[in-house]
């Protein structure tokens, strides 16, 4: 009884989780195309419902019924397995992520996360290095040039900023002295980390930017150059996928930035309910997301591998060390 | 001396991204400042210029006879070859077009037509909302030529209109001069 209870609950969250991340890329596409809007000062959409609010349902539905091409010269097998690739890897992440201690719900403490695990840090890092195959893989089945162009250069981009990103976490684990999410925002009750962590959190920021693949990182993906980059040749049902997996990724950078270095569902001076504070840290991070991507333009490849390389890396380095001798 | 203080200003500036910052400042700025959208054709619609060169229209004189002499010098001069006149003599003597129709859907605009009309009696007026889902409904014939409206007599601007899916476009309200839609326009 005690484990079908147990089980029909992880169930029920899951659930709850899958409903949550395919859906939340509605809003988003939304209120990305919005803030684009005001910022160049236009309206953005208005014409479907009020302010254009159901914009992304008319959107989706156009979406689900064009037509579903697959090149001729395509490797058919891969080119349907890339989109699942690029979708599974930030879904499965979040199995690993809190977002807060517990609620009560009918006299039972209902933890707000699926699995608290000890290395969930060592987790997230692992699986989202995943996502990169869906991208190999849709820019190689295509057999475009556009597309294995984008693909080579995701690849890459990928991989070095990899690196750095988690070279970058490495001082808030030594702070928290524990890899669990849940630990690690307990450790920042008091003080957020990023009064320790300014470097770490900067570094982990532009790498996750690198690794959402937003502006001013975009280069797998570049309009001006590329076509649409890994996606040039996807179409219909199979392109949202690609589309819903970035926006997750998104979602993920924020709510990761918020959990590291933020103070997780820790609220400050206001007294909110700690999930409403989780939420708007996570708010104004996808903001910053739209804001950056509507402000600066693209680097050029060879200077985004020497942000990596020459920056970002031996940032995160002297992070570690100086977070070493100072915080422990 | 004011050099160096300039090249470490630079630096320190590139240091702690003062680039960066003004650029987000800048899209922070524009993100609250009123879009110059004309919401057409929801809540607002444009007023042509006098000089605007819409839909083509034919002039009667004072006696309502149709000004057209039929010289056809208009589809001579016409580069798209889309007017075709047929005129017929009525019991006066004088020439009339029969037939007179014009292509929009192969016009350019040009309003060669209208500059090249001995009559006065062809212009292209303020119309501008004839799109249509068949080029059979763009050749356009005499008696509707003569039924277009004229020139615009206000100029400029934009007024509110309401989309009306039975007819066309509905200018609902309109006041003569409109609003100048530059007003909210930034020029740094
Ligand atoms: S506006 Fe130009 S193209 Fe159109 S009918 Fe007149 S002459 Fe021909
Ligand atoms: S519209 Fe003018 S130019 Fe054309 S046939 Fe008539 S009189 Fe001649």
């Amino acid at each position: 009884m005690e484990l079908l209870f147990a089980l029909g609950l992880i169930a029920i969250k899951i659930a709850l989780l899958i409903a949550m991340l395919l859906l939340l890329p509605l809003p988003l596409t939304w209120l990305e195309r919005k803030i684009a809007g005001h910022m160049q000062q236009r309206m953005g959409p208005m014409r479907v419902g009020w302010h254009g609010l159901l914009q992304p349902v008319a959107d989706g539905i156009k979406l689900l019924t064009k037509e579903d091409h697959i090149p001729a010269e395509a490797d058919r097998f891969l080119f349907k397995l890339a989109p699942i690739l690029a979708l599974a890897p930030p879904f499965v992440v979040f199995v690993a992520i809190p977002f807060g201690e517990s609620i009560s719900v009918l006299n039972a403490e209902i933890t707000l996360y699926v699995s608290n695990l000890n290395v969930a840090l060592l987790f997230v890092f692992a699986v989202i290095g995943l996502e990169v195959y869906g991208v190999i893989f849709g820019g190689w089945a295509a057999n475009s040039k556009y597309a294995v162009l984008g693909s080579l250069r995701t690849c890459a981009q990928m991989i070095s900023y990899e690196i750095p990103m988690g070279f970058a976490v490495v001082g808030v684990v030594m702070l928290a002295q524990s890899m669990s999410l849940v630990d690690i925002v307990r450790a920042q009750s008091d003080l957020w980390n990023i009064v320790y962590q300014p470097i770490g959190f900067f570094v982990f920021f532009v790498a996750g930017l690198a690794e959402a693949q937003r502006i001013p990182f975009d280069l797998a993906e570049a309009e001006g150059d590329l076509g649409a980059g890994f996606h040039t040749e996807y179409s219909g049902i199979r392109f949202a996928l690609f589309m819903v997996s970035e926006y997750v990724v998104v979602l993920l950078v924020s709510v990761l930035s918020v959990i590291l270095f933020f103070g997780g569902w820790n609220g400050a001076l206001i007294p909110l309910p700690p999930l409403l504070w989780f939420a708007l840290k996570v708010a104004f991070f996808i903001y910053v997301f739209m804001w950056f991507r509507f402000t600066l333009p693209r680097y050029r490849y060879d200077q985004l591998m020497a942000i990596g390389w020459k920056v970002l890396l031996p940032l995160s380095m002297a992070n570690i060390i100086i977070t070493g001798i100072a915080f422990t | 001396m004011s050099r160096i203080v300039d090249r470490a200003g630079t630096w320190i500036g590139w240091a702690l991204f003062a680039d960066l910052a003004s650029a987000f400042t800048l899209t922070f700025g524009y993100m609250f400042s009123k879009p110059v959208t004309m919401q057409y054709p929801d809540k607002e619609k444009w007023l042509p210029y006098s000089r605007y060169r819409g839909h083509h229209f034919l002039k009667r004189d004072e006696e309502g006879e149709i000004k057209c002499v039929a010289c056809e010098l208009c589809a001579r001069i016409c580069p798209c070859d889309c007017i075709e006149v047929v005129p017929y003599e009525d019991e006066n003597g004088k020439r009339h077009p029969a037939k007179f129709e014009i292509d929009t859907a192969r016009c350019l605009f040009c309003g060669l037509c209208e500059d090249a009309c001995p009559a006065d009696a062809i212009a292209l007026g303020q119309q501008y909302e004839f799109s249509s889902f068949s080029s059979r409904d763009l050749v356009i014939g005499r008696d509707d030529l003569l039924g277009k409206p004229g020139k615009a007599m206000t100029g400029g601007g934009v007024v509110t209109a309401r989309l009306n899916t039975e007819q066309d476009v509905l200018v609902e309200a309109s006041e003569p001069q409109g609003y100048n839609w530059w007003r909210n326009i930034r020029r740094t």
